[in-house]
């Protein structure tokens, strides 16, 4: 009994979300200033973080840091691993959703996080479906079937 | 002759106690991966039915309606949380599980009536600026008369603040950073991203267990191997 990891548990604990789409189609109906595509596409982009948001998972703590990151064109591989790093180290945050377009790009970081807290979970995303060959946990399972029928064809 | 006969047969039980609990950790941890794969399936079809309906509010709002500029960025608190407990597997194990608690008011009674106060002026401001637009056109007299509803739903709430009631009051006030009146299909993606939250708080939970089952699936075939 000595020897049970510990869970951290919380009586109220956030989910964190980092969330992608690139606008697949930005209809331009008449000319318009690059403000105005701009926020277009912002629309576009935001889909996902929305629909959560309007579901009252999000968050802005006294410090005006959010429970959420948009990933957009200009985010950075750094942004992204940051923003990673900060939500798996936060103490009030049970679950991350990732797009998993955007966990592919950090798909090192994502594969080393071997906590139960905070649960990683790859959602899709507008633009990209899921895809069960991607995800890490089930790519580790695979990678252990694949090894054990390795060596049980050997013996 | 008889003792050797006997530990032997202790030996043969012992094996075949062993197979059993790999058998029953195998077996588990496919049922866990099967509903993984299965809930995965499932938030898919809700976030696309989530992603249509708020692609129908936009073009019935307009896309200056719904719009990132408009997020909240004040300081709240979200009113949808999680609550995590321990679940014991084993004697040596334990995993955590993940509770939703949706449209939870806050613990701290201070700042839920503060989060309301701030909203009030809001509405009050909205209500000028859009009402004169509204009441011009026939076809929207039928979204005024669901605002004036509602505004009568807030004082009985006020009054007897059953947990219904507090609740659309949670969720009328996400929906307000879109504005007073807002068309039905955002309301839809509301709920529709609501049950993709509950989805994903059951495929959080699989995903601990069947963590949880792999290591026990990868340590039995160490040591048969080893």
């Amino acid at each position: 009994m000595a020897n049970r990891p510990q869970i951290r548990t919380a009586a109220s604990a956030l989910i964190a979300m980092i969330a992608d789409e690139y606008a697949s189609s930005v209809s331009r109906t008449m000319q318009q200033p690059y403000m105005f595509d701009h926020l277009l596409m912002q629309v576009h982009c935001w889909d996902t973080v929305v629909g959560f948001l309007l579901a009252g998972v999000g968050n802005v703590d006294l410090r005006r840091k959010t429970n959420y990151l948009i990933v957009d064109s200009k985010t950075t591989i750094k942004q992204i691993e940051d923003a990673f790093k900060e939500f798996t180290s936060r103490e009030d945050i049970a679950i991350v959703l990732i797009s998993q377009y955007v966990a592919n790009r950090i798909r090192f970081l994502v594969d080393s996080h071997n906590k139960p807290i905070p649960a990683i979970l790859e959602i899709p995303s507008k633009d990209h479906p899921y895809d069960p060959a991607q995800d890490s946990v089930l790519s580790r399972v695979k990678n252990l079937v694949s090894v054990e029928s390795v060596a049980s064809d050997r013996r | 002759m008889m003792e050797d006969q006997e530990e032997k047969g202790n030996a043969e039980n012992g094996i075949g106690r062993q197979k059993q609990v790999k058998d029953e950790y195998l077996l588990q941890f496919l049922d866990s991966l099967d509903g993984y794969l299965t809930l995965l399936d499932s938030l898919s079809s809700t976030l696309s039915q989530g992603w249509l309906e708020l692609a129908s509010a936009r073009h019935a709002m307009g896309a200056s309606r719904i719009n990132g500029a408009l997020l909240d960025l004040k300081v709240h608190a979200a009113a949808t949380s999680l609550k995590v407990s321990e679940q014991d597997v084993d004697s040596m194990e334990s995993q955590p599980c993940f509770t939703l608690c949706k449209w939870a008011s806050s613990d701290n009674g201070e700042r839920s009536s503060g989060e309301e106060k701030s909203l009030s002026p809001q509405l009050r401001h909205r209500n000028n600026s859009q009402l004169s637009g509204i009441i011009s056109s026939p076809v929207s007299f039928s979204h005024f008369f669901n605002f004036f509803l509602s505004c009568e739903e807030e004082k009985v709430s006020t009054r007897t603040g059953t947990p219904l009631i507090l609740v659309d009051q949670q969720r009328q006030k996400s929906l307000s950073v879109f504005g007073v009146l807002v068309s039905p299909k955002l309301r839809s993606a509301q709920l529709s991203f609501e049950r993709a939250l509950e989805t994903l708080v059951e495929i959080a939970n699989l995903h601990t267990t069947m963590l949880s089952m792999f290591e026990q699936v990868h340590k039995e075939l160490e040591n048969t191997n080893g």
